[in-house]
């Protein structure tokens, strides 16, 4: 064995003395389960994918010039990739638009037209809208070269929002199907992080009050759970939605009309959300409750409050963790189904479950239109499953590993 | 054990009368009382009309006496009488109680003798490829919109390819008898069956999956291998059997759908069952099948809860009651 190899060996021998010294933070223990758990970081990767999307809305909309709520009645039910002409009276509202804002280019216009005879017209005023009615926006472009480049170079921008492109077609009103997806993205999946969030909220307070006073409070709070979670949810569900807000007192000063759809449809939906949170918070508070740190911690003289939110809350937020996100899907399931029986979110706000409405009667004329948003919502919801899935894996040591 | 089912069967009756309290109270929450709609549906109505019909309906009491006054004719027997229908109550639940049973059914029958052997056979095969896709399917299973694939399944079969009827529940108007007409209300079944087993599937392919991969680690199987018994020997009398008893929880507490019914395929598929009921009733404002179908539904699930438990308690002995 010569000097070099006995080197080399040595080396590796430290590098690895280093990594078995070398402590790893939990979160990154966590971290390194849970890549090895292959389809929950695909999941992770179209979750965030689906964020960036309803967080970006609004700049998509203006990039592409697309308006979700635009109808246009002469083209409903386009196929995916298809191009829509706005009706005339459109068109010439654009025009009438031009010709206010630049008069002089307009004027322009309107003679080198005529002088080529590019276009009929009785009179020379009528000249645009003749060629706008006339011809279609390739021929439009085509005229456009020939005359003076500069009025032809203000007037195309004009003529290139008359038509549109619809990626994934048109629904039943002639709206873009595509941006009311990525505006549903954003109704359906803030519903989804809102209900999990505030049900989160809810259970842990209640399962920390439960589990850490006992007795009385904790037969009345668990009862109560119990027959929550015993009820048929959809039924309960389609009632509370059906529910006038009128007749509810509180509730009409409270919110606006503004999103009370939304905010109707959070508040239902954490209403039957929230009871196998407080059920695991209560059963980890119950185990830590006889744990002695907590002893220590009562013996130096703190507070209810104190150990509760200091001691005992860190020690439940990672299993609570899990079932949050599972929670996700099922309120982006339960909202989905609501709008789909007409009675979660109203049109014309989009989401995912309010575009299926009226699948049910598209489905001979445009199958594709009732397939693509549960489409979507099939994928969310998979993701978030899986998710939970990963990370019950990286954050339970005894779970099995794959 | 008779202590403790007694004491539970007891939570349970006061826990339906306060569900059925709150119910009812919601359910006057909703928009369109019957006399609001009779205004709607005539014209002539005079205001000395709408305050006899209020009378008469009892509408013009506070929330808590007509509460006390419907429970005390249901207590007699009297379900009360259907407003759109125009029958009674009884007479319209029955036929509808039958049909959400042959479909619940049919429907868990099927999807247990799919999602038994997925879930061992994927145990048996963790981390194989096999083991992922039986994942995917079953996670899909849980994660898929119930009206979307009811939906894809109507475009798929009946629009596309012309197999099988988009709804209903049996050919309108037929005459038929005998083995023909069990044939017709069969070919009406076949999609709201497969649509409700295969979410059911989703479920109890995971449940297996993961308590038989539990029971596959215990040293008895070690021991049953050592000795020389054969594989099937192995994984059905020792490993699937003790794999059984989270399997009972779950299935129990499916059964309690049995005569409550999927409000959502059933409506998808316009089949006559009470899910459909429920939901039309609901929308129709029509009070009393509403009130009788849901008290039907949250009592199974009551029941079935405490069965579950108690089926529990059998198949595992060293559960006690306390």
């Amino acid at each position: 064995m010569t000097a070099d190899k006995m080197n080399e060996t040595r080396q590796l021998t430290a590098k690895e003395k280093h990594d078995l010294e070398h402590v790893l933070p939990m979160w990154k223990i966590v971290w390194q389960q849970f890549t090895e758990h292959r389809m929950a970081v695909i999941g992770l990767c179209v979750i965030i994918f689906f964020v960036l999307i309803a967080a970006f809305a609004p700049v998509i909309k203006a990039v592409t010039g697309l308006d979700p709520e635009a109808q246009n009645p002469l083209s409903r039910y386009q196929p995916p990739l298809s191009r829509t002409m706005l009706p005339t009276d459109q068109r010439n509202d654009k025009v009438l638009e031009f010709e206010n804002m630049n008069p002089n280019v307009a004027a322009e216009l309107r003679k080198s037209l005529i002088e080529k005879s590019l276009v009929q017209s009785a009179s020379e005023e009528d000249a645009l809208y003749d060629l706008v009615a006339q011809k279609n926006t390739d021929e439009i472009r085509e005229a456009m070269k020939l005359i003076p480049t500069e009025a032809a170079d203000k007037f195309l921008p004009v003529v290139n929002t008359f038509e549109t492109m619809h990626v994934f077609g048109t629904d039943e009103l002639g709206r873009d199907v595509l941006m009311r997806l990525i505006y549903g993205t954003r109704v359906s999946m803030s519903v989804g992080l809102m209900v999990a969030f505030f049900s989160a909220f809810v259970g842990l307070l209640i399962g920390a009050v439960a589990g850490y006073y006992g007795g009385v409070m904790d037969a009345v709070l668990m009862r109560v759970t119990d027959a929550l979670l015993s009820l048929p949810t959809l039924p309960f569900l389609i009632v509370m939605a059906a529910i006038d807000l009128n007749k509810v007192p509180l509730f009409k000063s409270l919110v606006g009309s503004e999103n009370e759809s939304i905010v109707k449809m959070v508040t239902i939906l954490l209403l039957f959300s929230w009871m196998t949170i407080a059920l695991l918070v209560r059963g980890s508070i119950l185990s830590l409750r006889e744990r002695e740190f907590i002893l220590a911690a009562k013996t130096l003289g703190a507070k209810d409050s104190t150990i509760i939110f200091r001691h005992m809350f860190p020690n439940v937020i990672a299993p609570m963790l899990v079932s949050v996100t599972l929670g996700v899907g099922n309120a982006i399931l339960f909202e989905s189904a609501l709008s789909f029986l007409g009675l979660g979110i109203q049109p014309p706000t989009p989401s995912w479950g309010n575009m299926l409405y009226n699948a049910q009667e598209l489905i001979s004329e445009a199958p594709f239109l009732a397939f693509l948003p549960g489409l979507l919502i099939l994928a969310t919801v998979i993701s978030f499953n899986y998710l939970g899935d990963g990370l019950q894996d990286a954050i339970d040591p005894k779970a099995i590993r794959r | 054990m008779t202590t403790y089912i007694l004491r539970r069967l007891i939570q349970t009756v006061v826990v339906i009368l306060l569900l059925s309290y709150f119910c009812f109270y919601i359910m006057t929450l909703m928009p369109g009382d019957p006399v609001e709609l009779m205004i709607q549906s005539n014209p002539k109505i005079t205001s000395e009309d709408v305050a006899r019909l209020r009378t008469l309906y009892g509408l013009d009491q506070p929330a808590y006496k007509r509460y006390l006054h419907w429970a005390s004719t249901l207590v007699q027997g009297d379900l009360g009488y259907s407003r759109t229908y125009r029958v009674p109550v009884s007479e319209l639940i029955g036929s509808k109680l039958i049909n959400t049973f042959i479909l619940s059914m049919s429907s868990l029958s099927l999807a247990l003798m799919i999602a038994i052997p997925l879930g061992v056979l994927s145990a048996l095969r963790a981390g194989s490829k096999l083991d992922y896709l039986v994942n995917f399917f079953a996670f899909a299973g849980i994660s898929v919109p119930s009206f979307w694939l009811a939906i894809v399944l109507i475009i798929i079969f009946s629009v596309f390819f012309h197999l099988l009827p988009a709804g209903g529940t049996s050919t309108i108007g037929n005459e038929l008898t005998g083995m023909a007409a069990i044939l017709d209300r069969a070919k009406y079944l076949i999609l709201p069956t497969m649509s409700l087993a295969y979410l059911q599937i989703g479920t109890f392919v995971r449940y297996t999956r993961s308590s038989m991969l539990e029971a596959m680690r215990n040293d008895y199987i070690r021991t049953a291998k050592a000795k020389g018994l054969s594989r099937q020997a192995v994984i059905w009398k020792h490993g699937f059997r003790n794999a059984l008893l989270p399997l009972i929880t779950v299935v129990t507490l499916s059964l309690s759908g049995i005569f409550s019914g999927a409000l959502i395929t059933e409506s998808v598929f316009a089949y006559q069952g009470v899910g459909k009921l429920v939901y039309d009733s609901i929308i129709a404002n029509d009070f009393n099948v509403a009130m009788v179908s849901f008290i039907i539904s949250v009592t199974m699930v009551l029941i079935m809860n405490l069965l579950a438990d108690v089926l529990y308690g059998f198949a595992d002995p060293r559960i006690s009651f306390k």
